[in-house]
């Protein structure tokens, strides 16, 4: 565990730097970071829990909403609007997974989906409150310390805060008693009430955390766009692209979302410029693979191969 | 003695197919009941049922005097239940350190505690040596003795075993049978179902065969095992 903490505190300094060693490719990091940051937070009740969803897009898109119509419609600071989301995105995940938990595995999953195309059309036809189908620009931020909002500069370190803390909550919990508890009820229900765990308690907090950590991306990543549309944030493939980073990374590890984002978004920019048409063809194509030969994730799976040689060996000799 | 377990006119229905009929027992604390009967008689829907894992449609349920009919499975076991499943349930993406831990937080909610008395109840089960190996590779009689640590640490005042002694090799089935008599001796209270006669009769204080969903006979082991009924119901009725 020790070993995470050092590769942890290691990335969030190269991450301090980078803005110094690459200052023209600040957009990419930002994206590669709130990508990490949503996939790992997306994790906690996709990976630990073993609740995969489909309708992240909810939270990033609660969470971008309040951040613009707060300070567009009604002049509050983003400090102030993040705090409000998070409270917002614990509710709406409680009440969300109150609703749905009773539902096991894909069909959990088709749930999610249609609970977030809910979201969506509210956002589209509730004009008075979100802007409807045309969006929501921000116009004017406030300045706190002198800082410019809108800069590429604070954009990036922002994300980087949101993923630092996404990771750190993750490695907190999993030795933790907590991170235990999510683990038994991913791996079989029955054997965890055994345990004296009520599974629903624990899926709920999970996905209470998680839904709070997603929003507060979600209002960074309004900052960083300045204007939202609808139809972007609060769509399917933006949950897709969520889940499928952490499923590629490895679900239920620390660093496989991270990996996962650096992997996505990595070879998303690189295809987009090198073979243009048929880079939707090719990102396609590595996510099948990846998830038909590495079920477990790209960090998931080399690990579980070492932990079983080992003992193939040990009960040998 | 008081009575650690009671149960009053247990009935579960799945269907039409009644598999528990009308059942009553009442278990002294430190004592350990058998429970016996052919496939099908209903015993694992009789355990599902006092642990809570199945709703009865009739009866009720005391642990130490208290009523605990309607508490969710979970809430069994925070009580004092302990349950080994007849197949075995290993988290098996987990190491087997990380399996007991998991049911060791319930009494032990910080971590270095919980994990001493973790490691506690491997060793007592003969598998601390292989601690950190994942649950997935075991063989059956280290399942099976994964699946008594998951339940002991719990720390259970009563404790239900189910064919726990199943498809174990000779010796593994004397160390199984010394263990839980060797368990009695702290105070826990057994409820085991059992196949294996030379189990049932070395560990037994009291026996309850079922056939059918329906208790046919109870008494001492030496007595049940001799009984006609008992042996028409093994041996069918023509
Ligand atoms: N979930 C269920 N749904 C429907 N029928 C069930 C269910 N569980 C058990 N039964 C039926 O209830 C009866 C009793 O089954 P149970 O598993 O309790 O028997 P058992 O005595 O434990 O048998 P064995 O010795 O084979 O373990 C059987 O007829 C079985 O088919
Ligand atoms: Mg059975």
């Amino acid at each position: 565990m020790k070993k995470h903490y050092i590769i942890f505190a290691g990335l969030v300094l190269m991450g301090i730097f980078y803005p110094q060693m690459f200052p023209g490719y600040l957009s990419v990091a930002i994206t590669l970071l709130l990508y990490a940051g949503w996939a790992t937070a997306w994790d906690i009740l996709g990976g630990w829990a073993g609740q995969v969803s489909l309708g992240h897009a909810s939270f990033v898109g609660l969470g971008a909403y309040f951040v613009a119509v707060g300070t567009s419609h009604y002049e509050i600071a983003p400090w102030w609007t993040v705090l409000m989301v998070l409270f917002a995105a614990s509710l709406v995940a409680y009440l969300w997974g109150r609703l749905t938990f009773k539902l096991k595995g894909p069909y959990f999953t088709l749930s999610t989906i249609a609970i977030a195309e809910i979201f969506r059309l509210i956002a589209i036809n509730e004009g008075w409150l979100t802007g409807g189908a045309t969006g929501v620009f921000i116009m004017t931020l406030p300045e706190p310390f002198g800082l410019d909002l809108f800069s590429r500069q604070v954009n990036y370190y922002l994300a980087l805060a949101f993923a630092a803390i996404t990771v750190l909550v993750v490695m907190l919990i999993s030795r933790s008693k907590f991170g235990y508890q999510l683990r038994a009820v991913r791996e079989d229900e029955d054997s965890a009430m055994a345990s004296g765990i009520n599974p629903t308690t624990v899926k709920l907090k999970a996905f209470m955390l998680s839904g709070a950590l997603t929003a507060l991306g979600g209002g960074i990543y309004a900052i960083f766009l300045s204007f939202i549309e609808p139809h972007i944030i609060f769509y399917l493939l933006l949950s897709v692209q969520i889940a499928l980073t952490a499923i590629i990374g490895g679900r239920g590890t620390i660093w496989g979302p991270c990996i996962g984002a650096l992997l996505v978004v990595g070879s998303g920019e690189i295809f987009r410029t090198t073979f243009a048409e048929a880079n939707m063809l090719i990102y396609g194509l590595l996510i099948m693979v990846v998830v038909i030969f590495m079920p477990r994730g790209i960090v998931g799976e080399p690990a579980r191969y070492l932990i079983r040689r080992v003992y193939a060996k040990r009960a040998q000799s | 003695m008081p009575s650690a377990l009671r149960a009053d006119g247990i009935t579960v229905k799945f269907g039409g197919v009644v598999a528990v009929n009308d059942v009553s027992l009442d278990v002294e604390q430190g004592k350990i009941l058998g429970l016996i009967g052919p496939n099908g008689a209903g015993k694992t829907t009789l355990f599902n049922a006092l642990t809570g894992f199945v709703t009865p449609q009739a009866g009720r349920i005391y642990l130490h005097g208290k009523e605990i009919t309607r508490l969710p499975p979970y809430m069994r076991t925070r009580v004092g239940i302990g349950r080994t499943f007849q197949t075995e349930r290993p988290f098996e993406e987990l190491t087997l350190l990380e399996n007991v831990l998991v049911a060791a937080f319930l009494k032990e909610p910080k971590r270095k505690k919980a994990e001493r008395l973790a490691m506690d109840v491997l060793e007592k089960v003969g598998l601390a040596d292989r601690y950190d190996q994942p649950a997935l590779d075991l063989n059956l009689a280290r399942r099976r003795r994964l699946e008594l640590a998951k339940a002991l640490a719990v720390q259970p005042s009563v404790l239900f075993l189910d064919e726990m002694m199943a498809g174990l090799n000779p010796p593994a089935l004397k160390g199984m049978i010394g263990f839980v008599r060797q368990l009695t001796d702290q105070n826990l209270t057994i409820v085991m179902v059992e196949h294996i006669m030379e189990a049932i009769i070395a560990l037994s204080d009291h026996v309850i065969v079922m056939a059918n969903g329906s208790v046919i006979t109870e008494g001492l082991p030496g007595d049940v095992i001799e009984d006609p009924r008992v042996i028409t119901a093994y041996l069918g009725e023509d």
